[in-house]
């Protein structure tokens, strides 16, 4: 008893950030229903998700989201994962360190990174130039700033594929000690170790990483504001460009729209929870 | 039992939490200023904001400015009327966010005293009761050094100012390149689409909403459809995409020889100066027309590059400073500004930032004006007189987020 109320009184914190989270999302939500008292608007309605729906630039928007979240999540999880193999194989070492480095840059620094390497007057542009192989800045290829985002994503894969590795290693490490040598020790190949146990086994793992970095770049700002097109958006730039409008009884269109960010990203986690789970209870069943 | 207890406990976080939030938005104790200021006299004023601090909230992109602030504006406040001025580097919109927030949250004293604003924002924050009210007739030097009747100190973008806020700058939309890189310089919009054809994918200008970006769309509308018709223009989308027709063809034309071929532009006119300073571009616009001086001096530029304008000129404006609604400290706001539009803070700031003094020339002693006419105003830029009489008035304030809207849907990738 005691020992659960120091627990309570440890979580009291988390509990009061998350309250004020909520609290914040119920304001986003009272406003995107075109109640701002401060600015004379008192009347619920649905006309702003009405037409932030009707909008096509809302689905271009959604549509660059979901492509940078889906591509640079679902490349981070494979190539995270052969990383995390290969750093299971040679033990951690000074190569654990180096992973981490990716982890601990903020993206602002990232995007900085990616237009001193990558843009038409970087880095590489400037190699390039310096061998000869181009004679302006026009004829490197445009990488970034590009409305298919390509930067973008090739700013969070650097990013997110240590992060994949190393939120793995753990329980991968752990499988591949234990079940995955007992599976090469009866004589099946480190291949076939590694596909038939040690990977189903680190799913889990694999599957959350997944969903933290496809929700994080899904709802991210920085990285497709500092290296993404000017048109199409991403849907976080999208609103955010909202909200800034002048007009402040524009509010609640950007309010509309942080709503229906908040109601995607929530409908994405449960579905992929479910679907997650299905998928475990078949590898946990099938043991 | 132990399920009740738990319930219990989490509901009473809640109501904590709740309470903590409550008392945090609240519960500000600040002394608010018992001087009746509609009523006081200037002496009273002074008086008043002696011993107190001033924020002043504005754009802080300018490092030039920034340090002004820090090494002269500040100390000569302390030193005069032991006032601590500070500065905080904010962009607007996200200022009258924070003051649209403490509106909701009812909050009566805020944090920001002064505000660096003009144009739609002066608009919107005066629409939404964001600022003080009438102050500028309350100050001395108003009359000693203001051109009362000047259409700029009368309106902002068309929206009458009515004393909310005090001439701070002068801008003037200019365009800079570089003579030993292109020596043509395009004096008009069809000059600068053969200048983009000679030059493929060197020029470009900032994404709107970027400031600068949006004055240069506003200066290329008034090249190809006159200004006039705009002085008096509803705010309605179709009514403006109408009146700009031809300007958004132009633009659609130009796109092609543009940076990018126009499907992205930079995201700031501070990345423009930046990618000109690095050889990527050959051609710049600025709302600073003494900043290439300025540019050449701490060699950014290269000594070679030069101001222009467009023979039938050039967007100018006004910037100026108002007080908030829940300012904590609007007597100390009033001093500031007062010193502010003082001959000699604008005589410092036309010296060391270039930039365009609002008091009135007329209004001068003959030293002050002596002193005005013996600053050197560096290499690579035009007269003040140049500037002037190439100097178009801005849209009403309504437009311009109108016009950055037409300009995202029908301009940008087309």
């Amino acid at each position: 008893m005691r020992k659960k109320r120091t627990a309570y009184l440890l979580l009291l914190p988390l509990m009061g950030m998350t309250a004020l989270a909520l609290l914040a999302c119920g304001s986003v939500l009272t406003q995107s229903l075109g109640v701002v008292p401060a600015f004379g608007l008192t009347e619920p309605t649905l006309d702003y998700y009405r037409e932030a729906l009707a909008d096509p630039a809302f689905f271009s928007a959604l549509g660059v989201s979901l492509r940078v979240a889906l591509l640079s999540a679902l490349a981070a999880a494979v190539l995270g994962t052969a990383l995390c193999a290969a750093l299971v194989r040679v033990g951690p070492g000074p190569m654990g360190l180096l992973i981490r480095l990716p982890i601990l840059v903020p993206h602002a620094v990232t995007a900085l990174f990616a237009i001193l390497l990558l843009s038409q007057t970087g880095l590489l542009a400037r190699w390039a130039w310096a061998l000869g192989v181009i004679s302006e800045p026009g004829e490197f290829p445009q990488l970034l700033f590009t409305p298919g985002y390509g930067g973008t994503i090739l700013a969070y894969l650097w990013k997110e594929i240590p992060f994949v590795a190393y939120f793995t290693l753990a329980l991968m490490a752990g499988v591949s000690c234990t079940l995955g040598e007992a599976a090469e020790n009866l004589g099946a190949s480190p291949l076939r170790a590694f596909l038939t146990v040690t990977l189903p086994l680190s799913l889990p793992a694999i599957s959350q990483a997944f969903l933290i970095i496809f929700l994080f770049a899904f709802g991210g700002y920085e990285l497709p504001l500092l290296l993404g097109a000017t048109l199409p958006k991403a849907l976080p730039v999208y609103a955010h460009l909202a909200y800034m409008h002048p007009d402040l009884r524009q509010r609640p269109a950007a309010m509309a729209l942080y709503g229906l960010i908040l109601l995607l990203s929530a409908a994405m986690a449960t579905l992929y929870g479910l679907l997650t789970r299905h998928l475990l209870r078949r590898v946990e069943g099938g043991q | 039992m132990e399920k009740i207890k738990m319930k219990q406990l989490t509901a009473l976080c809640l109501i904590l939490t709740m309470l903590l939030s409550l008392s945090a938005c609240g519960g500000k104790d600040t002394p608010s200023n018992a001087l009746d200021l509609s009523a006081a006299s200037w002496e009273e004023i002074e008086e008043a904001a002696r011993g107190t601090s001033v924020t002043f909230y504005g754009w802080g992109g300018d490092e030039d400015r920034n340090n002004w602030l820090a090494s002269v504006a500040a100390p000569y406040m302390e030193e005069r009327y032991d006032i601590t001025l500070e500065v905080v580097g904010m962009n607007i919109d996200e200022i009258l966010a924070k003051l649209a927030g403490e509106k909701e949250a009812g909050s009566a004293a805020g944090s920001i005293d002064m505000i660096w604003i003009n144009g739609e924002n002066f608009y919107s924050a005066k629409e939404n009761g964001l600022l003080y009210g009438a102050f500028l007739d309350k100050l001395p030097n108003t009359g000693t050094y203001i051109d009362t009747e000047d259409p700029e100190t009368l309106n902002d973008f068309c929206m009458p100012i009515e004393g909310y806020e005090a001439p701070y700058g002068r801008a003037q939309m200019v365009l800079y390149n570089d003579s030993a890189v292109t020596p043509e310089t395009p004096a008009s919009a069809q000059e600068l689409l053969s200048y983009c054809q000679q030059y493929p994918g060197r020029v470009t200008y900032p994404a709107l909403p970027d400031f600068t970006g949006s004055a240069f769309v506003r200066n290329i509308i008034y090249e190809i459809c006159g200004w006039e018709q705009f002085q008096t223009m509803e705010a309605d989308y179709d009514t403006v995409k109408e009146a700009i027709a031809p300007a958004l063809d132009y633009l659609r034309s130009l796109n092609p020889y543009l940076w990018n071929q126009g499907r992205t532009f930079p995201d700031a006119s501070t990345t423009v100066d930046a990618m000109f300073a690095d050889g990527e571009l050959v051609l710049g616009m600025s709302y600073s027309p003494y900043g290439v001086a300025v540019g050449i001096e701490n060699g950014t530029y290269t000594d070679t590059t030069r101001t222009f304008l467009f023979e039938n000129g050039t967007i100018g404006n006004t910037n100026y400073m108002s007080i908030a609604f829940n300012a904590p400290n609007p007597a100390g706001a009033m001093v500031v500004i007062n010193a502010m539009i003082s001959a000699e803070l604008q005589l410092s700031q036309y010296e060391q930032l270039r930039n365009l003094p609002v008091v009135s020339p007329a209004k001068l002693s003959v030293e002050e004006r002596a002193a005005f006419d013996a600053v050197d105003m560096g290499r690579g830029v035009l007269s003040q007189e140049e500037l002037l009489t190439h100097r178009l008035p801005e849209m009403p304030a309504k437009l311009v987020p109108v016009i950055e809207e037409i300009w995202l849907n029908e301009v940008v990738g087309k």
